[in-house]
Formats: structure tokens, sequence, C-alpha cells
């Protein structure tokens, strides 16, 4: 019998426009001892039906079809009965380790709060409860005075793993976890998830995985199922779907996390890579905040129409180094010059430094004004320069650059009217409307869903091609780097630690951090991974430095 | 292309006006207010102002409500009605001024501490600590004693201690603004401090600091009733809170003269009861997280 049965699940939500149907009769089995993988993007409907397995959905949603827990259906269930089977039989670790734990108890005994709900036994004794406390934090690799620590004490990596142990307290036969590692790092997600294949194999549980990234469950899970549209639109063995999708949807989401090293994934050719002059150079950058060194004397030049991808994961000072070499913050020491000549330090100098030099950020929900016009926030620039010339042309012309076609027909939407990819074509669009030589860009596809990254890399790619337009893209992904760039700096801990052109760096790197890096991305169609994570790495303290 | 922006800002200006109009309380506080400040404009044009002339008066003295006096007559034989009635030009004057006043003051200190940071917002917020915990009513008394007296007076009193609220509050939206990415983008973009503030800051500070002068408003009538009923208000024009002083003063009390006490007392109430109506109902459509808990 199998741990878990969906048969024909559908869930509807009833919303202020009428029903939604976020899944549509949906089968699936998971036996013990297994990992299933559930893939798609964001909105597919794979939270919704892991959160169908323990009735944890909103209460405006109707659900049809079976849940079989053991063979027992979800649905039918009493609410004794059901509290009782959650977290006993089966249990979630949450998504956003941040959010899910709470912050003013310690993390012992937040561990233990199900072990006493359910009455674990020997879990009157308070001494019996810290034992076993201290077995799950070992079983999840943590020392056991983890349990006395408040979660803002414990980095990422540290409360994501505090999240399984708690999701293990009870000695659950399945495990769904939404998301594991989604906010972590590279090297942090892979101890993560080298961590859930262990426990899955030592504890004989199930494990259902749900990621919008495929090579995450390619290096954890047995089987795959890929969602669209709250249906299932492909399933099979992992190694099978990923190396050979059938569906258009699966072979896009595949192409989004391109494998480092695979000629096919490149978009750069040799005949791209220019060399033209030096455009912008860092000489010995450094920022203090305070007693903390967020960049340690960086080294780094961009040249005119090259693209240069700045690696590294969050707390290595990249993004303090995209801000200071924007001159949004001034470096301690060192300095930053543009065209030979170091920025300016005046309001008006920097002004015009500005129309050479553009940011796209991050999360374009949140880098627009949600009160202004598409039309509005491509003109900003364009009115803060007082640019002359007819400015719903320049508009236009910045929009179709983007392409965003036809530009007259955006004009007037706001940005939540607009999806992912669209809105950080506008933010692009309100970068170039300036004309720069120099596009900065902080993590520019994280925040959307994979089918749209390609997108926008391709878009970067042809600005290059057409406008000559250089390109410093920041980002924690090294297939990123392997798809667009020409050149690749690696830093870690507010140091540039490597750099050259992305063959010599990400095929044959030098230093032990980018062996590091690379062994930890989530590898697939059968590559062997070298010796897992040798390198002893100090973790760098949780900084909120990006 | 400003057409655009303007038939999206009339679309949403109808849409925030249907949903205030949905609720009855806030719609029944605008009646009050228009009806009024309609009475308020129109008292020179149908009432006679030697009517207020201690001089001219020919009634007898506390006459109760009768067909010709309708609320009665106070101790000099003036018209209790014609007294109330033009009370409330100088009641509305001086609680929109005063309101004025202190939400630019609050406005400027809030985001100005807010956008600047560091010492700036150090000396500007001690500044504000400062004020807020002054008690305002002792402020408000000492100012209006050492200043001439006079409208300006009352009006400059109440401005300058009601401000540290709403400086507090819009610096706390402010800051929640700023620490938004699109403010990131903007400086990317080139943009001063001018843009930054003019363009981002404001309109979504604005929404607020209207909520916050609605609910001052009716704080600051109050505020000058008070001084007036103590006798600090401007002598030479009739306010509500003069004529309870006048009626505290010569002892309505013991004339049993009610009519010279409720009038101008349930003025003070309607004008700040539909103040309050009005900012209430405006923050519940402005705000949309207040809108759950209703």
């Amino acid at each position: 019998m199998n741990l878990l049965e969906l048969r024909d699940l559908s869930v509807h939500y009833r919303g202020a426009r009428g029903e939604v149907t976020a899944v549509r009769s949906v089968s699936l089995g998971l036996e013990a001892g297994e990992t299933l993988g559930l893939a798609g993007e964001s909105g597919c409907g794979k939270s919704t039906v892991a959160m169908s397995v323990l009735r944890l959905l909103p209460r405006d949603a109707r659900v049809e079809g079976q849940v079989l827990l053991d063979g027992e259906d979800v649905r039918g269930m009493s609410w004794g009965r059901l509290r009782a089977v959650r977290w006993a039989a089966a249990s979630v670790v949450f998504q956003g380790a941040m959010h899910a734990l709470n912050p003013v108890h310690r993390v012992g005994e937040q561990i233990a709060e199900p072990m006493r709900l359910h009455g674990v036994t020997g879990s009157a004794s308070s001494s019996s409860v810290s034992s076993s406390v201290s077995a799950l934090l070992d079983q999840v690799e943590l020392p056991a005075r983890t349990a006395r620590a408040y979660p803002h004490e414990l980095s990422g990596g540290q409360k994501q793993r505090v999240m399984i142990a708690m999701a293990l307290a009870c000695e659950p036969r399945l495990v769904i976890a939404d998301e594991p590692t989604t906010a972590l790092d590279v090297v942090v997600q892979a101890q993560v998830l080298d961590l859930l294949k262990r426990l899955v194999s030592e504890r004989d549980i199930g494990l259902v995985m749900i990621s919008h990234d495929l090579s995450v469950l390619a290096s954890t899970c047995d089987r795959l199922a890929v969602m669209q549209h709250g249906q299932i639109v492909e399933e099979g063995p992992a190694r099978q779907v990923i190396a050979a999708p059938t569906h258009p949807h699966t072979q896009t989401l595949a192409a989004a996390f391109p494998t480092v090293g695979d000629p096919a994934s490149r978009h750069v050719t040799a005949s791209d890579t220019s060399t033209g002059p030096v455009l912008l150079r860092a000489e010995g950058v450094r920022v203090d905040y305070g007693t903390t060194t967020a960049v340690a004397g960086v080294d780094l030049e961009v040249r005119a129409g090259e693209i240069v991808a700045l690696v590294g994961q969050s707390g290595s000072g990249k993004t303090t180094l995209a801000r200071t070499l924007l001159g949004l913050q001034r470096p301690t020491a060192g300095r930053v010059l543009f065209e030979g000549a170091e920025l300016p330090r005046s309001a008006s100098g920097l002004r015009a430094y500005r129309r050479q030099v553009q940011l796209v950020l991050q999360d374009p929900t949140s880098a627009l004004n949600p009160r202004h016009s598409v039309y509005e926030a491509v003109a900003e620039g364009l009115r803060i320069h007082r640019i002359a010339g007819d400015e719903p042309t320049q508009v236009a012309e910045a929009l179709s650059h983007a392409e965003l076609r036809p530009p007259e027909r955006f004009f007037p939407s706001l940005p939540h009217e607009l999806s992912g990819g669209q809105r950080q074509r506008v933010v692009i669009a309100g970068a170039l409307a300036l004309g720069p030589r120099l596009l900065i860009a902080d993590e520019p596809v994280a925040s959307l869903d994979a089918s749209v990254r390609g997108e926008i890399l391709a878009l970067l790619l042809r600005l290059r091609r057409e406008l000559d337009l250089a390109a410093l893209v920041i980002t924690h992904d090294l297939g990123l780097a392997w798809t667009i760039a020409d050149r690749v700096a690696v830093m870690y801990q507010g140091e540039l630690v490597e750099q050259g052109t992305v063959e010599q760096v990400l095929l044959a790197p030098r230093h032990d951090y980018t062996r590091t890096l690379l062994a930890a991305v989530p590898q697939h169609q059968g590559s062997t991974r070298p010796d897992q994570l040798s390198v002893e790495l100090r973790l760098p303290p949780h900084r909120l430095l990006g | 292309m400003t057409a655009i922006v303007w038939q999206r800002r009339r679309a949403a200006a109808r849409a925030t006006w249907r949903e205030f109009a949905a609720r009855r309380g806030g719609l029944a506080g605008l009646i009050g207010l228009a009806v009024i400040t309609l009475l308020a404009l129109l008292a020179p044009l149908v009432t006679d102002v030697s009517g207020l002339d201690v001089t001219r008066a020919t009634a007898r003295p506390w006459q109760p409500p009768s067909a010709e006096y309708w609320l009665g007559t106070d101790h000099n034989g003036r018209s209790v009605l014609l007294l109330t009635w033009w009370g409330t030009r100088v009641s509305l004057v001086v609680g929109l001024a005063a309101t004025v006043l202190s939400v630019l003051i609050g406005t400027v200190v809030g985001i100005a501490a807010a956008h600047f940071g560091g010492w700036a917002s150090a000396v500007l917020m001690r500044f504000t600590d400062f004020f807020l915990v002054l008690p305002s009513m002792v402020l408000a008394i000492a100012l209006s004693t050492v200043l001439p007296r006079g409208l300006g007076t009352i009006v400059l009193a109440i401005g300058v201690t009601a401000w540290p609220a709403t400086a507090r509050l819009v610096r706390a939206q402010t800051l929640a603004v700023e620490a938004r990415p699109f403010i990131e983008r903007a400086q990317a973009l080139g943009g001063g401090h001018g843009h930054v503030i003019g363009r981002h800051v404001l309109p979504a500070v604005l929404p607020l600091v209207f909520v916050n002068t609605t609910l001052t408003v009716a704080s600051a009538i109050v505020l000058e009733s008070t001084l007036s009923f103590l006798g600090l208000g401007d002598p030479t024009r009739v306010s509500w809170g003069s004529l309870l002083h006048a009626a505290n003063v010569h002892g309505a009390v013991s004339q049993r003269a009610w009519w010279f006490l409720v009038p101008p007392g349930l003025g003070v109430v309607c004008v700040v009861l539909a103040f309050t109506l009005c900012g209430r109902a405006l923050e519940t459509v402005l705000n949309p997280r207040l809108k759950g808990e209703r």
C-alpha cells in the first residue's frame, strides 16, 4: 500500500471573481523510502497539493477527490483524528524558515512542542524531552547547544535544519518539504539537500519535495512530477524527465537552469566577445560599515560592450560593491573610475554619471512605484535629466528596446497589471531611456519564474549586441554566469578571490572557494560531483548585507 | 500624455468616493460638515451683525426660548441663536487654520527627519519629543497669555502644540516608503532629494496626512473652545468657547439659563463628531489594512 496516494484531486478557491481552480485532477503515489519531486512555477498549484495532504488549506477551498494517507482518506477524518495525524503521521517543512519559527521562543522548545502536543513516549519528563531534542539536532548535524538559541541567533541554513528537526520530532512517515532551500545559498543548499537525502534513506520515510528549481529536485528525487496550470503535465523517473523532457513546459524549466560546462546552454559566442576600452574600473575599493567590512579592497574592470558576472553568496558584499560602483555608496578607501575619470562627488556630477551607468534591481515588483504607470516609470529618468525631445517617442523607443510591443499599449498600465517578466522589462526600459553605456543588474532574474528568466537574459545579450551595452550582472547563480557572461569575478567575504574568462573560472577554477561553489551547484544528467564540499568553509556570520 | 494620468487619477478618486459613500457614518459626517460650513458662510448674508453688539441689544436679558428668540437671550439680551450661529465661524476658522499649521509643520519635520536621517533626524526628533512631552494645554495657555490676544495667537498656540504627533506618524510612514527598492531605483536614475520626496514619498504619505488633518481639526476646535472658555480667546469675537465662558462668568447656572449653555456645547459636539466620523471613514478607505477589522 502506498504511503500517500492522491486520487483525482481537485482544489477550487472561491474568490471575488467566482471559483478559481488551483489543482485539476491530480493523481500521485508515494512509497516509504521514496522521494517525489513536485516542480512548477509560482501559481501552478504545487503548494496547494502539498497543503491538501494535511488539510491545511484555507477555509474557502473546496476539495474534490481522495487524499489517502496510509490508506485513510484525510478528507473523511474527524477533527480529533486529523490533529493526531498532523505531525505524527505526516509533517511539513515550511517555506521560508525565517518566518516559520517563532522569534520569542528558544529553538529547543519549538522542536519539543509537537512532541508534548502528541504525547510522544517519554515527553512527560523534561529531561527525556531535552535528550530527544538533542538527538534530533544531532540528526540534522547541529550541536546540542543550539536548542538554547533563539531563531535570530542562527543563520538561514541552521534555521532550515531546525525546521527539518521539527518536522522529524514525532517520527512521521511522510515529510512534505515546501521550497526547503529557496532562500539559501548554493553551498548551504547543497548541505541541506544532502541532509534530506540521508534522512530519507536512514529513516525510511517518504519525502515530497516542492520546488521551482528542477536542478534541486534532480539531485534529490527519485521521481519527478511537473505541474502547470494545476495539472501534472509530465511525470516519471527524475533522471529521465530532466535529461529527455517531452512536454514543452518541462523543456523550458530544464533550460532555465543550465548546466555549467554544457556548451548548449552557453549563449555567448567567441565573436561576441569584444575588447573595447575599459569603461568602469574599481581600484582597491573598500567599504566599511562601522566595524564591519563589507568590501575589502576590490579591483575590477568592465570593458565597453562586455558582460561581467560578479558571483558570490549572500553576505559576500556584492550588492555593496554594486552600490559603490553606482555612486550610491561612498567607498571608505580606494576609488572608482569611469572612462579614466574618478566618480564625481557633487550631486550634479553624480547626476551626469547616472546617464552613463544604470541599475536594474532584483525584484521588479518592489522596484516600481505601485502608483506610477509604465509611462511615468520609464519617463522618470528623462524628466530628472530634463532630456530634450519628444517624451512619448523616447518612452516608446525604450519600451520597444525592452521588447514591450506595441509600447503604446503599455503606457497606462500599472505595475500590478503586468507579469513579473514584463515588470522587469519596464525596469530595464527605464534604465535604457537614459541611453546608458553600462547596466549594473543586481540578481536580475532571481525573483522571476523559470520560463521568463531565459527571455530576460536573452534581452540583455541582445542589448549588448544592438546597443553595445556593457553589463555587470550580480548573481549567486553560476549557471547564469555560464549562460551570458564573458568574464566572471568570484567574490568571497568582501574580496575578489578569482577573476577571468568564463571558461577559465568555471571550467578550471583555481581558488578553493570557486571549486566549493561549483561543487555545490546541484548536478544532473548523470554527471559526477567532485569530492563533495571537501573545502572547509568559514561561513560568514549572518549579515544583512546582500 | 498627462491626459491619461489625469484620467486614471479621476478614476481613482471616483473609486475612493464610492467606497467612502458606502460608509454611512462618514457620509453623515460629511453632510453635517457641509451644512455647518454653509451656515457659517451664510451668516453675514442671512443675519444682521449688529445683533451681536451689546449696546444695541434691545431684548430683556435671561429670556427663555420663545417664538421671537428661539434659543432665548444672554445676560445682555442678545439672541443666543445668533451668537451660536456666528460662533461657528470662529470655531471653524481657528480649527482649520490651526490644523493646517500643525499638519504642515508635522509633515515637513516628519519627512525631513526620515529622509535625511543621521544627525538631522536625531535633532528633529528630539525637538519633536520635547514638544510631545510638554502638556499642550499648558503650553497653549502660556503662549496665549504672553502673545497679544487675537485669533492669530490662538491659531499659533494650537498649531505649535498639535504637530508632534503628526510628525511622528509621517516619519514612520516615510521610513517605510523609503525602505522600498523603488526609492533606490529613483536615486540610481539620478533623482535628488527633491525628486524622491516630491514624486515618491509625498504621494505615498499624503493620504495619511489627509486623514490626520480631519482628525486634528476636531481636537483643535476643542482646544480653541477650551482656551476661549478659560478667557484666553479673542475678546472681540464670539466663539463657542467664549460663549461658554460668558455663561459661566455671568452665572447662567444660577439663573437656570440652560439655553445659554446647551447650544454652544452642542455646536462643539456636532462639529467634532462630524470631523471625526469623516476622518475615520477616510482612514478606513485609504488604509486598506483597517478594512478587515470593521
